[in-house]
């Protein structure tokens, strides 16, 4: 009797137009068991067809997951002709300033209806949601090493950016279990990289960065290429449940600073609100005190135990801290 | 400013100390740190600048530091005294000393001490965490030798007259190292009790702290410290880790660790011949 080979990937796969969504196609593409890699795009097909043009696995398919018409469109369509069987859903808001009802139709309800639609479908077994480890609380009072099973930023006063994540994250992981889906949530560590909505990247685009007085975190950097790796594993393989995917650097905010060669000033806290709020008026950059806070205060770093024994994924890339620009001043 | 700071603080770290740390058992994640913020180069450094507090001011002595294991997890866990936690800060300065390999002492903190500003960093960065199970556990697993207190609070603070009386003692540890399979080494401190007399306690919160000591000295009076390591109590080779969730089987052994300290202390006291000598 000879083992079964797995099935070849059929992936779908929402946000594939990010610079995570990008690098995620490529490393898919590298392995020959992929067979398909059908995206999810929300304006136009253009920007992923032209860059994976000679790849013939790769399908772009038009579809604004906030309309339900769409996304139903899209599963009981293209992904069935595909015969997609597995989804990623990692589309969601990355500008922290975006609010209201149409961003929580793409961040929480997209999340809700693709998981509905997904456990009446014929052909996808799996779905992993890209979640992030800004659903932990970060208060102090909670451990410095997270656990998938650390207590989840519940707060109501916490921004939408916030609670959408936590609400999205929660929705998926009801499911576990209760639905012939094998899901899996990965939360990842912070994704620091241009144009992957990264806070601390912005929080260094400027020569000076202010710190609160008498606190030095560690701080938790994830690159785009290790994270791709961690859910390539994710969607190869078969295990359910919660899974942190840590990042390879791990050091205090004080050395974050001096390694992208800025200066830091550190003031007491009450000062840097407004400093910070001024600051983004004037450098029109995303970094938000308020939303940052706990983690400027207090250890935030991610257990990756539970990935490694059951995705196989260790963090390996450092991040090139000189790859940070400054601001055009 | 930040330059001048990082340098002074480079001419104080001793190299050959911080070496002998990092090859001991701490576990880097990656730029000279570990997950909790703890560094060799720091704990060299506090070595170096606690030193003259150990060896010249309290002239800490100690017996039995064979006990704890050259590798692997231990629960170091002690009487708890004096005020401030100079008693932890000892004991720890006393295993970086004696210890080879070096293993580096991870204290276990009350949950407001890491948020208070400037101490909470610095102790992180000497090795210190808060006392969360889930950093514990971490610590534990990954071989750490860890310094308890289990009677908190309560112990630090308690009024000079019930001087190494043990009081409320809490039954944690007896949990962890029946969880994570870790042997428990009980530790007497002897000297720390009159070092510090508390005038009186205020009820201030701030910062979260529980309340405000007065102590009776400007400084603390320069005792002298003995330090009783006793044998390893290996309670996981008599319970199995299920057993952690037996309140019978923690209440019992919690009492078994806690003669054994109470014992410890009471021979080094009738050892000592006065408390500054």
């Amino acid at each position: 009797m000879t083992d079964a080979q797995p099935p070849a990937l059929r992936v779908l796969v929402t946000g594939a137009s990010t610079p995570l969504g990008r690098a995620l196609v490529t490393r898919l593409l590298q392995s020959p068991d992929t067979a398909m890699v059908l995206c999810a795009c929300a304006s136009s097909e253009d920007d992923i067809t032209q860059a994976f043009r000679d790849e013939p696995r790769v399908r772009a398919v038009r579809c604004d997951l906030r309309r339900e018409r769409d996304v139903r469109s899209m599963l009981f369509g293209p992904a069935r002709a595909h015969k997609i069987n597995v989804l990623l859903d990692g589309a969601r808001h990355r500008s922290i300033d975006a609010e209201g009802p149409r961003v929580r139709a793409l961040n929480v309800e997209a999340t809700r209806e693709l998981l509905h639609l997904c456990e009446r479908h014929e052909s996808i077994e799996r779905y992993v949601l890209l979640s992030s480890a800004a659903v932990y609380r970060a208060d102090g009072q909670s451990a410095d090493v997270v656990e998938e099973e650390h207590p989840l930023d519940f707060r109501a006063d916490a921004p939408q950016w916030r609670r959408d994540r936590v609400e999205a994250d929660v929705s998926a992981c009801v499911r576990m279990g209760m639905s012939r889906l094998r899901i899996a949530v990965l939360r990842l560590a912070e994704l620091f990289d241009e144009d992957c909505g990264s806070q601390f990247w912005d929080y260094l685009r400027t020569r000076v960065c202010l710190r609160p007085m008498g606190f030095d975190p560690m701080i938790e950097l994830l690159t785009v290429d290790d994270a791709a790796r961690a859910i390539a594993r994710a969607l190869r393989g078969s295990a359910q449940g919660i899974f942190n995917v840590p990042g390879a650097d791990v050091l205090p905010l004080s050395k974050l600073i001096e390694r992208a060669g800025r200066d830091e000033v550190a003031l007491p806290g009450p000062l840097l609100a407004p400093l910070y709020a001024l600051r983004r008026r004037v450098t029109r950059l995303a970094f938000r005190y308020d939303v940052n806070r706990e983690r400027l205060h207090n250890n935030c770093v991610l257990d990756g135990r539970r990935a490694k024994a059951e995705l196989g994924y260790e963090p390996v890339t450092r991040v090139d801290f000189g790859r940070v620009p400054l601001p055009i001043e | 400013m930040t330059t001048l700071t990082r340098s002074i603080g480079r001419l104080l770290v001793p190299e050959n100390e911080a070496n002998r740390l990092a090859n001991g058992d701490f576990v880097d994640a990656g730029h000279g740190y570990d997950v909790f913020g703890s560094s060799p180069a720091w704990i060299a450094a506090a070595e170096w600048a606690l030193s003259p507090l150990y060896r010249r001011y309290f002239r800490v002595e100690s017996q039995g530091i064979e006990n704890i294991p050259a590798e692997g997890s231990a629960l170091l866990v002690a009487n708890h005294s004096g005020t401030l936690p100079l008693d932890g800060m000892m004991i720890a300065l006393d295993v970086l000393a004696k210890s080879s390999p070096a293993r580096l002492p991870r204290a276990v903190l009350d949950h407001f001490v890491p948020q208070l500003p400037v101490v909470g960093p610095v102790f992180a960065r000497m090795g210190a965490v808060s006392g969360t199970r889930t950093n514990v556990k971490r610590l534990l697993e990954q071989g750490s030798v860890v310094i308890l207190f289990p009677e908190g609070t309560e112990g630090i603070g308690k009024p000079f007259s019930q001087r190494y009386q043990l009081q409320g003692w809490r039954v944690g540890h007896v949990e962890l190292a029946l969880r994570y399979r870790t042997p428990i080494v009980p530790v007497a401190v002897v000297g720390a009790e009159e070092q510090w007399p508390q005038l009186a306690r205020l009820s201030v919160h701030a910062l979260g702290i529980p309340y405000l000591p007065i102590p009776a000295t400007l400084l603390p009076l320069p005792v002298k410290y003995h330090l009783r390591y006793g044998a390893p109590i290996a309670l996981h080779e008599r319970f199995s880790p299920e057993s952690a969730d037996d309140p019978e089987v923690l209440r019992v052994a919690a009492q078994q660790v806690k003669e054994a300290v109470a014992a410890l202390v009471v021979d080094a006291l009738a050892a000592r011949r006065g408390v500054f000598r």
